[in-house]
């Protein structure tokens, strides 16, 4: 009888497979359904710039009851909460370090008591170092890990037993094509995004019996930010640093449309399959033709 | 015109590099030899990482434990230096010379947390001084906080994160220097399948391998554009390992007969053969290879399909409720 069932589960798997497959094709050739904002309250960190202001603006855009913004830089994230105050969204700024477990919690008890329940929330805050192992400083190895992964999981933490509580909730990630395809000089970068990733799958994972509340990753290739400034990739047109509009904009659709992982530009996952087939020599010839090899000599990042 | 033929140089590169790998698959190419070579071992004290030291020492390697745990770092010694005692003094990595005094490995044992920086940093110069210069360093040490995410103690995550990947950081700062000078050595990642693939209730475990991972693949990177060819690297992703580290830990019971937990030994025969021929990555068993191939071509709900198939999604979560049973119970958590 067990045989029976196994045989059967053997069978059946490879057309679940193509099952699944083709309801991707049809998703893709299909306007999807669009979930509403109009009940959210979006918490973003780092929503002070970068990508993460142009997320607070779209999220703003396309219907956010709230939207909260946290940072550790003062003056952006006022500007920020005042353009959006300014198009007619309530919004909210906190200066958080979310690097800082202590204070992330001791925040999220704030933004629940002045604000309400967050039903999104926007893990977008991120920091590079941008050197070789050697030429990096310890500390700085450590804070980049601190803020792009920890950080997840203690803001994670905090606000999602009261998205499981309401049954509704969302948790994003903006993470980065580095996370699954590393290149040299960002060491502490790719180790960081890599973490967050697999956090993010994790939970995605574990938050599959859990109706109503949902998770997304995008993950954005070389994006044309602050943060990133002077990295130069060997092939612009090509490869052409992201829009962070555009980014933006195609992270609220994947919300609404409750799309697990994003991969912009969609042709970087060719890169990504081509890492699982092929040697580690050959891997390492194309990163050399590509450019990857140099591409963070001219890196300046934030000053 | 000279993107055109550097792009013709690539291309023959790399099909060159895949006829280099069928070579290698058919004819399997010589292991290398380590005799005499210095060897750290992270996590010496139990599981893999003993069984690395065992290994190393009939290769006749001179060894460096390190481990949190004084008691079963000692142990392990104890387990090396029978080996050495059990075989006949050689004379040593040399060029044949007749009269170099005879070779005998030695083992030295050292306590150190390696989440810890300067516990690390201080340990090296120890090493470097009584020792000599490491050329092998296997960064194997790892735990797992073995709760929800959400009933997980922050410290404890932290601690996965500080020793599983962190670490690695740490111990690569303080032996890479010299490796680089003399443009040899080896360093090897023991991470995990689950630095590849993810399942539901090990969010920092997860989290602490793929950055591992991580860090090693950049690390690989920033010495081959630095032309440092001598200086190899191995990532070691074994399947569940029989070691108690996750017992509990279950997959759908009619797929388990074809993938039991490994035994640890068969798990680092494996891998030291990848280390002495210089592969950079061994997964164990190889099927790991076609589940991390079929990820970065299927769609989300397909892969999530493929680990329901396999029961892959919620293997953890019978090993999560066991340690919950047996904290409760206030039964010593060994082996972690």
């Amino acid at each position: 009888m067990m045989d029976l069932r196994l045989w059967g589960c053997a069978l059946l798997f490879p057309l679940q497979i193509l099952l699944c497959v083709l309801k991707a094709a049809v998703r893709f050739l299909l306007p999807p359904r669009r979930k509403d904002l109009g009940t959210d309250v979006v918490l973003i960190t780092g929503g002070g710039r970068g990508i993460g202001r142009h997320l607070a603006k779209e999220f703003a855009k396309q219907g956010a009851r709230k939207v909260i913004l946290w940072g550790r830089t003062e003056k952006c994230l006022r500007e920020t909460c005042e353009e959006i105050t300014m198009t007619g969204t309530e919004c909210h700024y906190f200066v958080c370090d979310v690097g800082n477990r202590e204070e992330v919690y001791q925040q999220a008890k704030v933004v629940r008591e002045k604000v309400g329940d967050v039903t999104i929330l926007v893990n977008n805050a991120a920091v590079v170092h941008g050197k070789s192992l050697m030429n990096s400083d310890d500390d700085a190895l450590l804070k980049t890990q601190h803020i792009n992964a920890l950080g997840q999981f203690w803001t994670t933490k905090a606000f999602l037993p009261r998205m499981l509580e309401l049954c509704h909730g969302h948790v994003v990630c903006i993470n980065s094509i580095l996370s699954l395809s590393s290149i040299p000089g960002a060491i502490d970068y790719c180790t960081s995004k890599a973490s967050a990733y697999a956090f993010m799958e994790s939970l995605t994972l574990g938050l599959l019996d859990c109706p109503g509340v949902d998770c997304t990753t995008i993950l954005p290739f070389h994006t044309d930010t602050e943060m990133f400034q002077g990295m130069r990739v060997r092939f612009p047109q090509l490869f052409p640093p992201l829009n962070p509009e555009m980014v933006a904009q195609r992270t609220v659709d994947a919300v609404r449309t409750n799309t697990a992982f994003v991969v912009l530009p969609w042709t970087m996952h060719f890169l990504v399959a081509l890492k699982s087939l092929l040697p580690q020599c050959a891997l390492e010839e194309i990163h050399k033709f590509a450019g990857s090899y140099t591409c963070m000599n001219t890196f300046k990042g934030r000053t | 015109m000279y993107i055109v033929v550097e792009l013709l140089v690539v291309s023959v590169k790399v099909i060159w590099s895949f006829v280099l790998a069928g070579a290698k698959w058919l004819v399997k190419p010589r292991e290398k030899s380590v005799e005499g070579q210095v060897c750290v071992i992270t996590g010496a004290g139990s599981g893999l990482g003993r069984l690395f030291a065992t290994e190393f020492a009939r290769r006749r390697a001179t060894l460096v434990l390190w481990d949190i745990n004084r008691e079963a770092n000692e142990e392990t010694a104890e387990m090396v230096r029978d080996i050495y005692r059990g075989m006949v003094p050689s004379k040593g990595p040399g060029d044949g010379v007749q009269d170099l005094p005879l070779f005998q490995p030695q083992v030295y044992t050292y306590v150190c947390d390696v989440s810890r920086r300067e516990s690390v940093y201080s340990t090296a110069e120890k090493v470097r001084r009584e020792v000599g210069n490491v050329t092998l360093l296997i960064n194997n040490a790892g735990v797992v906080s073995g709760h929800h995410l959400l009933e997980c103690p922050d410290e404890l995550i932290e601690r996965t994160m500080m020793v599983n990947c962190h670490a690695h950081f740490w111990t690569t700062k303080a032996f890479l220097p010299k490796m680089l000078e003399v443009n040899e050595g080896h360093i090897v990642t023991v991470a995990s399948s689950l630095g590849l693939f993810t399942t539901a209730g090990v969010e920092d475990y997860c989290a602490s391998k793929f950055g591992a991972i991580g860090f090693h693949e950049s690390l690989s990177h920033e010495l081959k554009a630095a032309n440092k060819d001598g200086i190899k690297m191995t990532l070691v992703c074994p399947f569940l390992v029989d070691t108690g580290m996750f017992k509990g830990c279950r997959i759908r019971k009619e797929i388990a007969p074809f993938f039991p937990p490994l035994k640890p030994e068969y798990c680092v025969e494996q891998a030291m053969r990848a280390i002495l021929t210089d592969q950079p990555m061994v997964c164990t068993p190889r099927a790991m290879y076609v589940v991390s191939f079929m990820k970065t071509v299927l769609p989300f709900d397909a892969i999530v399909c493929m680990y329901r198939f396999i029961g892959a999604d919620k293997c953890m979560y019978p090993f999560l409720a066991h340690r919950k049973e047996s904290t409760n119970n206030n039964e010593s958590k060994s082996g972690i």
